[in-house]
């Protein structure tokens, strides 16, 4: 089994550095703008929302405030598409790695279960979080930086910083 | 003359064809490198893994150069690229609670569709928890409109609150990156762990 | 080699270079000399006396009038309400915002029309829009507005009417008792040139 794992070979970080840098200078230049992925999940949630609850979504002010700048289907928005495209990469990444695996990742001294829930719950605060300061590590980290963004840079300080922070009590989990 | 959609140089439609062809190779890459993989993840935090901070700095600065560069070239307008805003309070309390987050899950949202295309069901459900976070979210927004809204700043660039110039910065930053990446290098070492 | 210091070999230099050239402020909107040239034989600059006379007396708010001689000259006498650019201080930045907008009608003027055109074709090759010449220059618009030439008895009625016109607004603008007219209609001055909104710079929209 270790053996299977550790003949994984994964891109050289700093070659892997240097495509995503290209990757997302390309996406500067074509659009004028970054990549990001949290927005994709907005557009899914406004849209639910508004399919559900035509009048919930006029008056809930976040969802109104989504509403104002994208007329039309929230579906059809640029980090849509690209987070399409970032399921499509993967997996053909993965195809091409032999990663393909349906299984739960997680340290051999915890169990799957405990691993989920910390899934869950991450994905939660993430999901919260990224609302509340208006992009995740692609959007307002990555590409934030790249663009030399003082709201972006600020945001990553504070992401890998409390991660750093509460890093010695969730080492259990990890190693 | 970049960018080219703000100028019109290409539609609304090419450019949504654009953002899938981008995500494709978004994709890959960050699955290339390791990003769906959890545990290669957090390992920055633990020392054994800098894939992240490697792949993340390497990324912004290469990005960075090639947007001065192109600009210098005159091929790309740089006042019309999108900067993030500052919205000073709510991106300190936003980070800190995907801190969290991200500690606890062990993915960001853009790396969780990586592990979820791949099969990893621990992505699948971080991407869940995502959903959730964000419902959540628009339904409480009443309590945090005010935290939200608070301190915009407009759009300042690093550079500019600093006074410095942005190719000056970008020295400044792609030194202190070198630094990390030497300081990161170490630590792997130092800390390695067996075969994940 | 090792990856790190391959990489630390590229960009370092890189950073050095980027970190000493000065930024590239292109402006994307100039003109070729071709363009400008084209444009200035077409001499839709040029607006007359008769139709800033007549947006003067219907104060209309889109006007603006601009003298571009020095300011001795300038507070001897000016049009009512005209700011006053120096040609000479044309370019400097506190006028850029004036000169380089798209809700107001600048017209530009001076004793002739020699210094006012020149200041035109220089916000022009700056790709600014909305800048016009007073044709004639004041020479023209003293005697013409200030002091109208009665048209001989056989000239056509148009004639009496932009007469009329004169009359009345040069004695308004002159500070005459007489209440101005607006021009009749018979004798409407040629529709004065829409304000051209500028091509505004859209920023793309970003998000997370």
């Amino acid at each position: 089994m270790s053996k299977e794992i550790r003949s994984t070979k994964y891109l050289n970080p700093y070659v892997g550095g240097v495509l995503l840098g290209l990757v997302l200078l390309s996406a500067n230049f074509i659009a004028g703008r970054g990549l990001g992925a949290s927005g994709a999940v907005k557009s899914v949630v406004a849209t639910s929302i508004r399919a559900v609850h035509k009048e919930a979504a006029g008056t809930m002010p976040f969802m109104a405030e989504y509403a104002e700048s994208h007329s039309g289907n929230p579906m059809k928005s640029w980090l849509v598409f690209e987070m399409l495209g970032v399921l499509v990469g993967g997996f053909i990444s993965g195809a091409l790695a032999g990663r393909l695996k349906l299984k739960v990742e997680h340290s051999p001294k915890i169990t799957s279960r405990r691993r989920l829930i910390f899934a869950l719950a991450g994905g939660v605060l993430f999901g919260f979080g990224s609302q509340l300061g208006r992009g995740c590590t692609s959007g307002s980290a990555l590409s934030g930086m790249a663009v030399l963004s003082l709201g972006g840079f600020i945001t990553m300080m504070a992401i890998f910083g409390t991660a750093f922070a509460l890093a010695f009590f969730f080492r259990k989990n990890w190693i | 003359m970049g960018p080219l959609a703000p100028n019109e140089l290409i539609s609304e439609n090419t450019n949504f064809l654009f953002a899938f062809l981008i995500g494709i190779a978004f994709g890959f890459v960050l699955e290339s490198s390791g990003f769906s993989s959890s545990r290669k993840l957090a390992g920055i935090f633990y020392g054994y893994d800098a894939v992240v901070l490697k792949v993340f700095f390497t990324g912004a600065i290469t990005c960075m150069l090639g947007l001065l560069f192109m600009g210098l070239f005159g091929w790309i307008d740089l006042d019309m690229i999108y900067i993030n805003p500052t919205y000073l309070t709510s991106a300190i309390v936003g980070g800190v609670v995907m801190g969290a987050g991200f500690i606890m899950g062990g993915f960001c949202p853009g790396t969780s569709f990586c592990g979820a295309a791949i099969g990893k069901i621990d992505a699948m459900v971080f991407i869940g928890g995502l959903f959730l976070g964000v419902y959540g979210f628009a339904f409480t927004y009443g309590w945090w409109e005010k935290l939200y809204l608070a301190k915009y700043l407009g759009e300042p660039k690093i550079s500019q609150s600093l006074g410095l110039s942005d190719g000056f910065f970008g020295l400044i930053l792609i030194l202190i990156a070198l630094a990390m990446f030497m300081v990161a290098e170490w630590a792997e070492k130092k800390f390695a762990r067996e075969a994940y | 080699m090792k990856p790190l210091k391959l990489l630390g070999m590229f960009i370092i230099p890189m950073g050095l270079i980027i970190a000493a050239v000065p930024q590239n402020k292109t402006n994307p909107y100039k003109l070729t000399a071709e363009e400008l040239l084209a444009e200035a034989n077409t001499r839709n600059q040029f607006v007359t006396a008769d139709v800033v006379a007549d947006m003067i007396i219907k104060k209309d708010p889109a006007l603006r009038l601009i003298d571009v001689r020095s300011q001795e000259e300038f507070e001897k006498f000016s049009l009512p309400g005209a700011i006053n650019i120096p040609a000479a201080n044309l370019l400097s930045a506190e006028y850029t915002d004036i000169l380089n907008q798209d809700i107001k009608m600048n017209v530009l003027y001076s004793n002739g029309t020699l210094a006012s055109n020149e200041a035109w074709m220089i916000t022009r090759q700056l790709g600014y829009e909305n800048n016009y010449v007073l044709e004639g220059g004041l020479n023209y618009w003293f005697d013409a507005i200030l002091n109208p030439q009665k048209p001989a008895s056989t000239n056509p009625d148009e004639e009496f009417a932009k007469y009329d016109f004169r009359k009345s607004a040069g004695q308004a603008l002159g500070g005459g008792g007489l209440a101005a007219q607006p021009a009749p209609d018979n004798a409407a001055p040629s529709a004065r040139p829409a304000v051209k909104p500028a091509a505004k710079k859209k920023k793309a929209a970003g998000g997370c």
